[in-house]
């Protein structure tokens, strides 16, 4: 009777499931695949024009090959003999960043975020088998893969390069993809909570980066322990070789077979590390508005800080070596704000534009807080206390506002640090420290407009908050390269900022952004006390 | 005594919603007032605007001697608040929470704080992130109780508690009567008003439609009631207040408004009565009276 019954086993559901999470991801996964084709867009068209002929390419062999720096942040040199190879040379390793970024938050979402929100209890309650979840999210990263397989080839091959090296490109960044999905699998057996998942996958991520970059300094054995160095080793367009992607091929095997077989010995809802039992009383530094705000918001603010500190260090590494390499490769010095001459200063001045830029994502990020906890409910006993609503926005704002200024320091820290030991001048640190603060008061202004959109339109104020720094980024990138109109530029500012320490630093600007960033700060504040809180 | 809390009139609309709908609501310095309607009828709109998160679009509204929301700080250091929907820091440990919302509130009972941790069995060790929607709640109640705060709002605070909680809570919030403190309590257990509140209101669709004592409000309302008699029953059904009659000759069940009772006893005793059994309503029916939809009272819509 029941020979047409369904069969049910453990991946029983696995393909409406699978279905379902794509739904879910439908407006999300487009994002990142238009990231992952825009950088390399970008990146493939911009190397065409700046190294057109084969002695630039040679010439860059030689500059290039014999810099640790270079060497270091971007790959191995054998991938500089063609066109395709140099592409790959400076885009993968950010490439493989954000793939491997991809595939975590999709795996970690479908998996022990859904178990820590209490969702996977009601869809388990259902005919569906105890590997259905996490099957189907790693189909579906098969998917988003395979997705990002197709996209870096068209992009490729459609910029110009050699189609059999693109597809190898596809493919390896793919493999990179599926990698870090199963190692995501792996740890969502492992953490309790999503936190602990993307912490430890991001640092295999991080480690998988410094290794490689260890690896490709030195004698190359230790880029074969990572998935990046696996990929590069591909060397697409140069060599077109298949056989290193067996790596990730039979690495992904293991920690599937791993990540089933560490499910089938948990509780649902547990992790295989328990979570520690915590303080039964709070310190005496949670007592306070700002206590709140700080303990909240000191892991995501050491993370910037520290991430950029290293940033810095990396740029200011090549500020020693970036005279000659603009000597010898000229198209370069277009995108320096100075030119040819005054090199050193002028690629400082754009690498702690660069990093300050990416401190106002930071300072969105952090006042954008004040959204999440109200919109969460978190807000509402806080404020239903002896807790003005002016002291409650100031604490994430003295956050927000002073953590800016630390993360710049961080960078100028690092930058003046790095630089310091190429030239051996221990006064570039207290120097570029100052210089990074030069652009405080801009991104203060960018927290500025956040506030004032908390005020007076709370729900648009995270899009509007978030198109300003994207404003800010490509008038400050673009604006020379691409003729932007001067009236374009005008509004952001740090088209008013002095360009240190390229330029001489004037007072007057800073003062002037400073009282805008005054009149923005109390409007917002005068907005969000007046307004309905949680709505 | 002038009231703890004395709404008029209250008016709040979200865009189209309108949330609240002139609501009226006294509570008296002392008592614990039960706070009544079925869900989305504004019971925890009511209680933002008194905690000064919303801002009152018409009517007037004061607490403990002050205007909600000029007045907010100052009157929050005078009242504890406990959420129907608990949520919490993810990283932070109940114990830390409680502290937390005790200093922010000025000052908590660390003894006070020990013993309710005792009474209510939470492990106060447990990052937030861990605890069930039960023990999320009892974080929530326990900063709650142990503030000396001469006014506790209560948005729903047992939802979610086991029944041995529920009593643990019932004997707090006696503890606090006692104390002379005043509790606004929102709440859909209706055996917990009964034992708890000295008055309560029922609200629907944004409006106050009945507020007094239990029995005030058990007067409003039927008494069913069985008879038997010597004589065949006739007339009851004509007398003013009498529902729902069905008769066999020398005996009937019927439903009468409260206030009419006398007279229908008065009638039945004439007849020469053997048996009677007077029901009086549940509290179960009267809230579903109120709550139901043939009582339309604010049912047309405002556009």
């Amino acid at each position: 009777m029941s020979a047409r019954a369904p069969r049910v086993g453990t991946t029983s559901g696995t393909g409406i499931l699978l279905r379902f999470m794509l739904r879910r991801d439908r407006f999300r996964l487009p994002w990142w695949l238009l990231g992952t084709g825009l950088l390399l867009l970008i990146q493939s068209t911009q190397s065409q024009n700046v190294y057109d002929t084969p002695e630039d390419l040679a010439r860059l062999r030689e500059t290039l090959g014999g810099n640790a720096s270079v060497v270091a942040l971007s790959g191995p040199t054998e991938l500089l003999d063609t066109i395709g190879g140099e592409v790959v040379f400076e885009i993968f390793s950010y490439l493989a960043v954000v793939v491997a970024l991809m595939s975590m938050f999709l795996v970690g979402r479908h998996t022990r975020s859904d178990e820590e929100a209490g969702r996977a209890e009601l869809i388990r309650s259902a005919r569906v088998g105890r590997h259905a979840p996490v099957a189907a999210a790693l189909c579906l990263a098969g998917l988003a893969n395979l997705a990002v397989a197709v996209v870096v080839f068209a992009t490729a091959a459609g910029t110009g390069l050699p189609a059999g090296g693109s597809v190898l490109l596809g493919v390896a960044t793919a493999g990179l993809g599926l990698t870090f999905a199963a190692l995501t699998a792996v740890a969502a057996q492992v953490f309790e909570n999503a936190r602990g998942v993307y912490g430890a996958v991001g640092l295999a991520i991080g480690a998988s980066y410094v290794l490689r970059a260890a690896g490709d300094v030195g004698n190359g054995a230790l880029s074969w322990v990572s998935p990046i160095g696996w990929g590069q080793r591909t060397f697409p367009y140069s060599d077109n070789r298949w056989w290193p992607l067996l790596l990730p091929l039979g690495v992904t095997a293991l920690l599937v077979a791993a990540a089933v077989a560490l499910l089938d010995r948990r509780d649902f809802g547990a992790g295989l590390l328990q979570s520690r039992p915590g303080r039964a009383t709070a310190s005496w530094a949670l007592g306070s508005p700002l206590g709140l705000a700080w303990r909240l918001q000191r892991g995501s603010l050491t993370g910037w800080a520290s991430g950029l500190l290293l940033l810095g260090a990396a740029y200011g590494s090549l500020g020693n070596t970036i005279e000659e390499y603009v000597a010898d490769n000229p198209e370069v010095a277009d995108f320096l704000p100075g030119g040819a001459a005054d090199v050193v200063d002028s690629y400082l001045a754009l690498t702690i534009l660069m990093s300050a830029l990416i401190t106002t994502a930071f300072g969105v990020s952090s006042t954008m807080r004040v959204r999440g906890e109200e919109t969460s409910g978190r807000a509402e006993p806080v404020l239903a206390t002896a807790t003005s609503r002016s002291a409650w926005l100031a604490s994430h704002l003295t956050v927000a506002l002073v953590g800016g200024a630390l993360v710049l320091v961080a960078v100028g820290f690092g930058e003046g640090l790095a630089y310091g030991l190429t030239v051996s001048d221990a006064g570039q640190i207290p120097r570029l420290m100052a210089v990074a603060l030069v652009y405080l008061p801009a991104v203060w202004l960018v927290i500025g407009l956040a506030v004032l959109g908390l005020g007076w339109l709370p729900r648009a104020a995270a899009a509007v908050a978030w198109v300003v720094v994207g404003y800010c980024s490509i008038v400050a990138l673009f604006a020379d390269s691409f003729d932007l109109p001067a009236w374009f530029q005008s509004a952001s500012p740090f088209a008013h900022t002095p360009e240190a320490p390229f330029e001489t630093v004037t007072t007057a600007p800073l003062l002037i952004i400073g009282a805008v960033v005054v009149v923005l700060l109390a409007g917002g504040l005068i907005g969000f006390r007046r307004r309905d809180v949680g709505y | 005594m002038a009231s703890t809390i004395s709404v008029a009139g209250l008016v709040k609309t979200f865009g189209r919603t309108r949330a609240l709908d002139g609501l009226d609501l006294e509570v008296k310095p002392g008592e614990v007032h039960g706070f009544l309607g079925p869900n989305g009828s504004g019971k925890t709109t009511t209680i933002r605007v008194l905690l000064g998160l919303l801002r009152a679009d018409a009517g007037t509204v004061r607490m403990l001697g002050g205007d909600p929301w000029s007045d907010a700080v100052a009157l929050h250091r005078r009242l504890a608040y406990v959420p129907g929907d608990v949520t919490l820091w993810a990283g932070i440990t109940g114990g830390e929470v409680i502290d937390l919302m005790g200093r922010l509130r000025g000052g908590l009972d660390r003894r006070r704080r020990a013993e309710l941790l005792e009474r209510f069995d939470l492990d106060p060790r447990k990052k937030a992130r861990t605890y069930s929607k039960g023990n999320r709640q009892k974080v929530a109640l326990v900063a709650g109780l142990a503030s000396e705060a001469e006014l506790l709002l209560l948005d729903e605070p047992t939802s979610g508690l086991d029944p041995l909680m529920e009593s643990v809570f019932q004997q707090c919030i006696q503890e606090v009567k006692r104390e002379g403190r005043t509790v606004l309590l929102s709440s859909h257990i209706l055996a917990e008003v009964e034992a708890l509140c000295d008055r309560v209101s029922i609200i629907r669709l944004g409006r106050t439609v009945e507020s007094g004592t239990l029995s005030e409000l058990r007067h409003l309302t039927r008494t069913s009631i069985s008879v038997e008699t010597a004589q065949p029953v006739t007339g009851i059904d004509a007398l003013p207040g009498v529902h729902d009659v069905v008769l066999d000759h020398t005996s009937a069940r019927f439903d009468v408004d409260t206030q009419h009772l006398d007279a229908v006893v008065r009638r039945l005793s004439t007849l020469g009565v053997r048996s009677l059994v007077s029901t009086p309503p549940t509290l179960e029916e009267m809230f579903l009276r109120h709550y139901g939809d043939e009582e339309t009272s604010g049912a047309e819509e405002t556009a």
